[in-house]
């Protein structure tokens, strides 16, 4: 015998965790009302926006929320209540640092755009040259050059440093680990004037492309290391075994069964490594210095760097030199934009592959 | 001679005595179960067998493990030729997320650099062998992780089994499945013994009834470390167990 069992359409109050009294409502709209109208009288007394907030809509929020989770939800709901706020209110305040960070030099930098900012390069350019003439196209290619050279480096070194971290038993791990937190808080400046001095200074060469390649290095270094080290780490212990009980030598276990599995963390160490190092200005105004002219060889001459150009345009009087570092500041952003749009995009479509896949 | 013989084998962790004077020895093409309540000691046993015990940091050894009549922790031994030998399951199913079904029952000869001149025919019968086949055949390119747990464990089996192992571990390879998948990895294993030998590890006495001709009892008592109570034919120690200790356990009295 066959039993037709009919589906009943989900009521308004399938989530009863969710529900809530007429008065906590009134209780909690209230709250999230009172200390904006405080504030905004406290306003149109005369009150700064910056004190109003920080001075009258933060405490008001805080006491009057606190007052609200009590009566609503007993102590815990005090306390939550406090932090809540708390935590909502600083992360926002960062958010509104972060978007007004990027609006800003968006905002100043595309008067500077065209296609010609992007092609040319600064030779014949004077502090109040017409923005119809010049650009950044040699420090573009400049930048590229140094952090390609860098990485070319860095990433060996870094994810091979990470797979002695994790892979290996070997003694000195600890001390190894400590010097890499200790070299990721080094100053960049100190890192420049450490090449400058053993290889500038010292007569060896002259201001050149790959001295600052080689100062960026250190900087690189660490990111690189430690982020391939935590996406190593998160790979199960069980595929290893896996892989040696079959008679895996280590490297072999090593090459073809954690590195596949740990590819997209180790694909976004290198870009965060290289997103870390694409704006540093300080070791490359001691080690590269600049140049008007489009360099393509790191190994020799000085070579411009959108950093350097930045820092060469932005001190000045004429409004159409502050322009041309505005501009060159939103190419960095842009080009640190499209490392970060890539590493997602990697890492998601590897998530995205299993997901169809299940 | 039997293939594989444990003489004395003492294990250490750190300063820990966890395993005293194991003797085993192990009758080829048999299925032996070594049973025994949690951290008695059987899997970290079980793993000096292909030498993975090594690899925990602090882990030691005593004794010998004789494979083919030669001790497999002699200097110069190379564990990894040891492992080739000695095929491992474990616990919890390990496909290799990355790769396919069919690259999967094929990583074995690529991580040890083998090659086969007929891939596909090596791939049908490992599978065949794990008794998976038929679920899988028409999709050996998906990935491994779109499995079912129990078909993941017998794709570990299929693994191994694509290596030809002399001898063949499992640790709890059913604790992780439902009974389902159990019942088809014990009847696996049943035909698997008829030309390997099997080490079984078990918490389940109905499973070390089923699938095994001798069983060995580990016990470690108030701390001390893990011995072997009893080792005997199945039969033997299920139902006329010479130590009271084993009497108590396989009924069900305590662990």
């Amino acid at each position: 015998m066959e039993k037709v069992i009919t589906p009943v359409a989900r009521p308004k109050t399938a989530e009863p965790w969710k529900q809530i009294s007429f008065t906590n409502m009134v209780l909690l709209v209230l709250a999230s009302v009172v200390p904006l109208g405080v504030a905004l009288i406290a306003m149109l007394a005369g009150l700064q926006f910056e004190l109003a907030l920080l001075l009258v809509f933060l405490p008001v929020q805080l006491v009057v929320g606190a007052l609200v989770g009590r009566r609503v939800s007993g102590k815990r709901g005090m306390s939550d209540a406090i932090l809540q706020v708390l935590v909502i209110f600083f992360a926002a305040s960062v958010f509104v640092l972060l978007v007004s960070v990027v609006w800003s030099v968006i905002q100043s930098g595309l008067s500077a755009m065209s296609w010609q900012f992007f092609s040319q390069n600064n030779v014949y350019i004077s502090q109040s040259t017409s923005l119809e003439y010049g650009g950044v196209g040699h420090a573009i290619i400049g930048t590229l050059l140094l952090v390609t050279l860098s990485t070319i480096v860095t990433v060996p070194l870094g994810i091979a440093t990470a797979v002695y971290l994790t892979e290996t038993r070997g003694k000195t791990r600890s001390v190894v680990r400590t010097l890499i937190q200790a070299l990721s808080g080094l100053p960049s400046v100190v890192a420049g004037l450490f090449i400058y001095a053993m290889f500038i200074a010292s007569g060896i060469t002259q201001y050149v492309g790959w001295a600052g390649s080689l100062s960026l290095i250190p900087l690189m270094l660490p990111t690189v290391a430690r982020v391939a080290e935590e996406s190593l780490l998160l790979v199960p212990q069980e595929l290893r075994n896996g892989a040696l009980a079959l008679g895996a030598p280590a490297w072999r276990a090593f090459w073809l069964v954690t590195m596949p599995a740990a590819k997209s963390g180790l694909i976004t160490a290198v870009l965060l490594g290289i997103a870390r190092i694409i704006g540093e200005t300080a070791p490359l105004v001691v080690t590269t210095f600049a140049a008007n002219g489009t360099n393509l060889n790191p190994f020799n001459g000085a070579i411009a760097t959108l950093p350097t150009y930045l820092y060469g345009f932005i001190n000045s009087n004429f409004d159409t030199a502050v322009q041309r570092a505005w501009g060159a500041a939103l190419v960095i952003l842009i080009l640190v934009a499209i490392l970060f749009i890539a590493a997602r995009v990697m890492t998601r479509s590897k998530k995205a592959k299993k997901k169809a896949g299940k | 001679m039997p293939s594989l013989i444990a003489e004395d084998v003492n294990v250490w962790f750190g300063q820990r005595h966890v395993l005293k004077d194991v003797n085993l020895v192990f009758p080829d093409k048999e299925v032996t179960a070594l049973i025994g309540p949690s951290g008695c000691g059987k899997s970290t046993f079980i793993r000096t067998l292909n030498r993975m015990h090594e690899l925990i940091p602090s882990a030691g050894l005593g004794g010998k493990v004789i494979l083919d009549g030669q001790d497999i922790y002699e200097p110069g031994v190379d564990p990894v030729a040891v492992r080739l030998k000695v095929g491992m399951v474990f616990q919890k199913p390990n496909p290799f997320p990355t790769m396919s079904i069919k690259e999967n029952v094929l990583s074995g000869l690529k991580l040890s650099n083998r090659r086969t001149a007929d891939a596909n025919g090596l791939v049908e019968t490992s599978l065949r062998r794990a008794s998976i086949w038929n679920e899988v055949k028409d999709r050996l390119n998906d990935p491994a992780l779109s499995l079912s747990g129990g078909q993941q464990q017998r794709l570990c089996i299929a693994r191994s089994l694509a290596m030809d192992p002399e001898i063949l571990l499992m640790d709890e390879p059913c604790s992780a499945l439902d009974p389902g998948s159990t019942r088809r990895i014990e009847e696996t294993i049943l035909e698997l013994s008829e030309d390997m030998t099997i080490v079984i590890v078990t918490h389940n006495m109905q499973q070390a009834q089923r699938v095994s001709t001798r069983t060995a009892f580990f016990l470690a008592e108030d701390g001390n470390p893990g011995q072997v109570v009893e080792f005997g034919e199945t039969e033997q120690v299920f139902n006329q167990p010479i130590d009271l200790r084993t009497n108590d356990y396989v009924n069900g009295h305590f662990g």
